[in-house]
């Protein structure tokens, strides 16, 4: 389901800030992926089997159906590529396991033939589509342009007119992304807020409110569902004083979208969500002059701090007033410093097996702890060292898959990672490329010019740009120190 | 996709709507008549099944017009087209005050609503109407329900004014900054350099192994019960943390968390906490003795007379029949105390499927506790002794002889022939011989069922005493069964010794060559029957002709199975 957050006027101080609207397009998601599933299918069976085959015959008239049941219904057929995303008749649709394999290769066969939007009419039928797909999978090496033209030039020549293409909309349509980025920061600043009053509740002996901590983990899994970058561009807002705070958020948006790309359903991500922004909740039982010392723990500090998981089960049965204790949250923060064998800290007695969702939120936890600045750790570590600490050193205890995934998730580096360029220019990685085999290649905000010349805003670039020779436009030659540059990469997020 | 919607105009600028507002109205009315429906019937109840057929009815004037309508909503109104078209001010009727108070502002519907989603609605807003305020509210209820025909525009009731974040000032920064260029020619450790070993993209995507397994620990996550794994979280701390605050606050909570279980019916977890509370009550280290009486006492505590009273009526009147096995599970943690509360309540449970359930698991816990059983036939409360008699015999429980015996004086007749049918069953030379004393009980069935019972075991102990009753004068105003019983059971025990007895019964003549009455001498045939001996034989033989029909068959009947 996708959310659009409106554009309000300010409200008043007493009045509630936030004015949403929800529901309303299942249909064409469900619909869309069928679509899409089909349309993989059928590109699939035209290049494996001649056209004669009955399964090619078959997928073709599946297709078809499909298309048509679908203009029929919404009047309309539009498949639009753009960003890491796929969208029909502009509703962004949702990658789950089952379409996980699908989606990418269509969105990259549609990169490599260099269109963005297809417009299908009335009357595509299967000789129309063989003609589509078979020209879409016979990319050329040329530049975007030039693969576009041999596209429609090869529709053109076969009398195809079933199709309406055009070319990339290079990134994300701008309207959408602004309306995405206004969302994401006003969830961001709610979801902080929310948790700090939980976090206070709890030192105070008071009950914290459930609903609200609901209400955020809603806003937070309808935005990663809605267009995750921008809310995992905020993750990189690191401040400081507000370290607990802005790290059980980053954790909850870092564990949903993690949750979403290993194809959780929305209610998973919910539960999810919730056990992830209060992982750490047992930290308010620990005395403030611990958490917040500067220097070493001795022996008798450390064995406090180590009991915040076990501490969080019990503020957890704090959480009176509902109808029911927030049990998957007590699991995870108690798991979520122990190993994937449940060895680690806090020690267990009692046979059982560690929650996937501890496995997850330990990888977010550990990467955006690692990553961040702290009373006790002024030099964070790069997010490039902390992920490749987190996939080969086991004794960290990782769950190996969960790690795949969520370097898949981030990419080689992170959102928020300031990088230097082949080019000299310095850029802020954005995004990670949609195309799969880009993992190293993400898009990237290019944020001053080869002489050092900062560039406000900055325009992206998909280091994944070949130019007509197959070199690519830019490349990653080094990570760089934002400090070093008196850079704050979140600057370009907010 | 969505715009804000502009303000409402007052009512003289309003344009013309696309059709009649009553349209609207009237679909609204029969809503509020599908929701209480709703929230009266059952679905396949015919009131019900034909308000959602009208409401579904409802909405086909307006889809004639357009394929989407939308509903502004304040305090007591919904608004179509900035005009009113539904006002309720008494909150407690209000449908609109039900969107309104958690936050929902506006509502819009879409073509196939009424057919597809208008149930999942109805089903939200029952259950928001019931909803306490520690449960979801409305909004929640509408997100996770993720309709596909209604759309919602809310305001956020639980959040605070929170100032959207705001692009924070740029930091000081050198402008224009050294060139990356330069920067990367300065001599110095270059942690950061990309190196391109590390970019091996092939081993960050997920093969199907890998997909399976995901798929596989989510569908662990959500088979595995999580209460449980919380349970064995609280109790691992427990066991692991020594000091006493930690241990008093976990105990509490353990207390209140088994009230929880047990309210929510979660029974095969309240025998793990039980289960687990007493193992660990044996091996945890420094358990302080107040420590260690609470867990102890958890079983007694949900044994004793008022929390089982409260468990067993909270399942009688609970919606649905608990599983056995969970059933199973917990009473075989409860102390065998518990027996005399189970048995009360036995003959009180109205559900017959519950009954039957709790009959099968109290079964259980007497069979591992006759002890407990055998002191219940003691109980003063009549039920509770009925059921520990009937159950000890059952089990033939021997101890049970004793008590049994004395609840033969019990003034209950109920309870006495209870205890004659126990000890009939535990068969024992000792039961026998307790059943003696039932011969001459003042209560018909204890008699006849003792009497039979002795008979049919060949009590010899019992002749005398059945004998006298035979020969006196007491039976002789005795209902044909009782006269039977007491003939068959002389029969069996005097064997060849009653012949004479019989046989002038059945065939002498008395005064002026008067005979028996005839239900005496149809019970002496059947007795003489019994005993089978040639003398009885012969004296069936003589009567094999009697002109009485009731002494005829009788005869006939014993000698046909007399011999046997």
């Amino acid at each position: 389901m996708s959310r659009v957050i409106r554009r309000t006027p300010s409200h008043g101080p007493s009045q509630p800030s936030a004015d949403y609207e929800r529901g309303g397009d299942s249909y064409i998601r469900r619909r869309g992926r069928d679509f899409i599933i089909s349309l993989y299918s059928a590109s699939r069976a035209l290049k494996l089997y001649p056209l004669e085959n009955a399964a090619v015959q078959n997928a073709l008239k599946e297709l078809t159906a499909l298309a048509d049941d679908m203009l029929k219904h919404e009047r309309e057929l539009e498949l639009r590529v753009s960003g890491e995303f796929i969208f029909i008749n502009a509703t962004r649709l949702r990658l789950d396991l089952d379409n996980y394999a699908s989606f990418s290769r269509i969105l990259m066969m549609f990169r490599d033939a260099g269109v963005g939007v297809c417009r299908v009419e009335e009357g595509a039928g299967p000789r129309e589509w063989t003609s589509l797909l078979t020209i879409l999978q016979s990319a050329t090496n040329e530049d975007v342009p030039a693969r576009f033209a041999h596209v429609t030039g090869r529709l053109e020549a076969a009398g195809i007119r079933s199709f309406a293409l055009s070319g990339p909309t290079d990134t994300d349509d701008d309207e959408f992304r602004e309306m995405a980025k206004e969302a994401a920061k006003r969830t961001y600043a709610q979801s902080v807020t929310v948790t700090k009053e939980v976090i206070n509740s709890v030192r105070m002996g008071r009950s914290p409110n459930i609903k609200k901590i609901k209400r955020a983990v809603q806003s937070i899994v309808d935005q990663i569902l809605n267009e995750e970058t921008s809310l995992l561009g905020l993750t990189t807002l690191r401040d400081y004083d507000e370290y607990t705070f802005t790290h059980s958020v980053n954790v909850c948006i870092f564990s949903v979208a993690l949750g979403r790309k290993i194809g959780l359903t929305k209610l998973q991500l919910y539960d999810l969500g919730v056990a992830a922004l209060l992982h750490d909740i047992g930290k308010s039982r620990v005395p403030l002059e611990i958490l917040n010392k500067p220097d070493g723990l001795n022996d008798e500090e450390w064995r406090m701090m180590a009991a915040h998981p076990w501490l969080g089960v019990l503020a957890l049965f704090q959480m009176r007033g509902q109808a029911e204790l927030p049990y998957r949250a007590m699991v995870v923060a108690h798991e979520h410093h122990m190993k994937a064998d449940l060895t680690g800290y806090p020690k267990h007695l009692r046979e059982r097996q560690m929650s996937i969702y501890s496995k997850i939120v330990a990888v977010a936890d550990g990467f955006d702890a690692a990553t961040s600045r702290r009373v006790y750790q002024t030099e964070p570590l790069t997010p490039v060292a902390v992920l490749a600490e987190m996939r080969n050193n086991p004794r960290r205890g990782m769950d190996p898959v969960i790690v795949k995934a969520f370097v898949s998730l981030v990419g080689h580096y992170p959102v928020g990672t300031l990088v230097v360029l082949d080019t000299f220019e310095l850029a802020v990685v954005h995004a990670v490329n949609p195309v799969p085999e880009a993992i190293s290649r993400p898009i990237v905000r290019v944020i001053s010019d080869e002489r050092g010349n900062l560039l406000h805003p900055g325009a992206l670039a998909d280091l994944n740009q070949q130019d007509g020779t197959g070199r690519f436009l830019r490349t990653i030659i080094k990570l760089a120190d934002p400090e070093r540059y008196g850079i704050r990469v979140s600057d370009y997020f907010a | 996709m969505s715009t804000q919607s502009p303000p409402v105009p007052a009512t003289h600028e309003l344009a013309e709507p696309p059709f009649s507002p009553a349209l609207v109205e009237e679909m609204l009315k029969v809503l509020v008549k599908g929701m209480r429906a709703h929230q009266l019937y059952l679905p396949n109840n015919p009131v019900y099944q034909r308000a959602l057929e009208n409401l579904k009815r409802a909405f086909l004037p307006v889809w004639s017009h357009v394929e989407e309508i939308a509903l502004a909503i304040s305090e007591a109104d919904f608004r179509w087209e900035g005009r009113v078209v539904m006002h309720e001010a008494n909150k407690s009727e209000s449908l609109p005050w039900l969107f309104f108070k958690d936050g929902i502002r506006e509502l819009r519907l879409m073509k196939g609503f009424e057919e597809q989603e208008v149930v999942g609605l109805l089903d939200i807003l029952k259950r928001v109407k019931k909803a306490s305020p520690e449960e979801d509210d409305l909004l929640t209820l509408i997100w996770e329900k993720d309709f596909t025909l209604l759309r919602y525009r809310f305001i956020d009731l639980t959040l605070e004014n929170n100032a959207p974040i705001e692009a924070s000032v740029p930091a000081e920064r050198p402008e224009p900054l050294p060139p990356p260029e330069q920067m990367e020619a300065e001599p110095e450790a270059r942690p950061g350099i990309v190196r391109i070993e590390d970019l091996d993209a092939t081993v960050h995507f997920l093969d199907e192994h890998e997909i399976d397994y995901l798929r596989s620990e989510v569908q662990k996550e959500y088979a595995s019960d999580v209460r449980r794994n919380v349970l064995a979280i609280l109790l691992d701390i427990f066991e692991l943390q020594t000091g006493k605050p930690v241990r008093d606050e976990i105990a509490d909570i353990l207390e209140n968390f088994l009230m929880h279980l047990l309210s929510a019916g979660h029974f095969a977890t309240v025998a793990y906490v039980l289960r687990e509370s007493q193992e660990l009550a044996t091996r945890a280290r420094e358990l302080d003795g107040t420590h260690r009486t609470k867990l102890v006492g958890l079983p007694d505590r949900l044994s004793a007379a008022g929390p089982l009273s409260n468990l067993l009526q909270a399942i009688d009147e609970s919606a649905t029949v608990p599983n056995q096995t969970e059933l199973n599970e917990l009473f075989e943690q409860l102390r065998p105390t518990s027996l005399g509360t189970l048995f009360t309540w036995l003959s009180r449970l109205q559900h017959t499927e519950v009954r039957a359930a709790i009959e099968i698991a109290a079964s259980r816990l007497a069979a591992a506790n006759t002890a407990e059983l055998v002191k219940l036939i003691g109980s003063s409360d009549v039920e509770v002794a009925l059921e520990s008699a009937r159950r000890s015999g059952g089990l033939k429980t021997a101890a049970a002889v004793a008590p049994l015996g004395k609840l033969l004086t019990h003034e209950a007749p109920k309870l006495r022939l209870a205890a004659v049918q126990a000890l009939a069953e535990i068969n024992s030379a000792g039961a026998l011989q307790q059943l003696e004393r039932a011969v001459d009980d003042s209560d018909r069935d204890v008699r006849v069922g003792a009497v039979r019972v002795l008979g049919a075991r060949g009590q010899r102990g019992a002749l005398e005493k059945v004998e006298a009753v035979v020969k006196g004068r007491s039976l002789r105003g005795a209902d044909l069964t009782e006269k039977m019983a007491f003939f068959e059971a002389f029969g069996s025990l005097a064997a060849a010794s009653g012949v004479a007895f019989l046989d002038g019964l059945l065939n002498g003549k008395g005064f002026l060559g008067k005979r028996e009455d005839s239900e005496v001498r149809a019970c002496a045939a059947m007795a003489l029957g019994k005993i089978g001996t040639r003398e009885a034989a012969d004296a069936l033989q003589r009567a094999q002709g009697d002109k009485d029909v009731l002494v005829r068959n009788a005869v006939n009947r014993a000698v046909r199975g007399g011999g046997a």
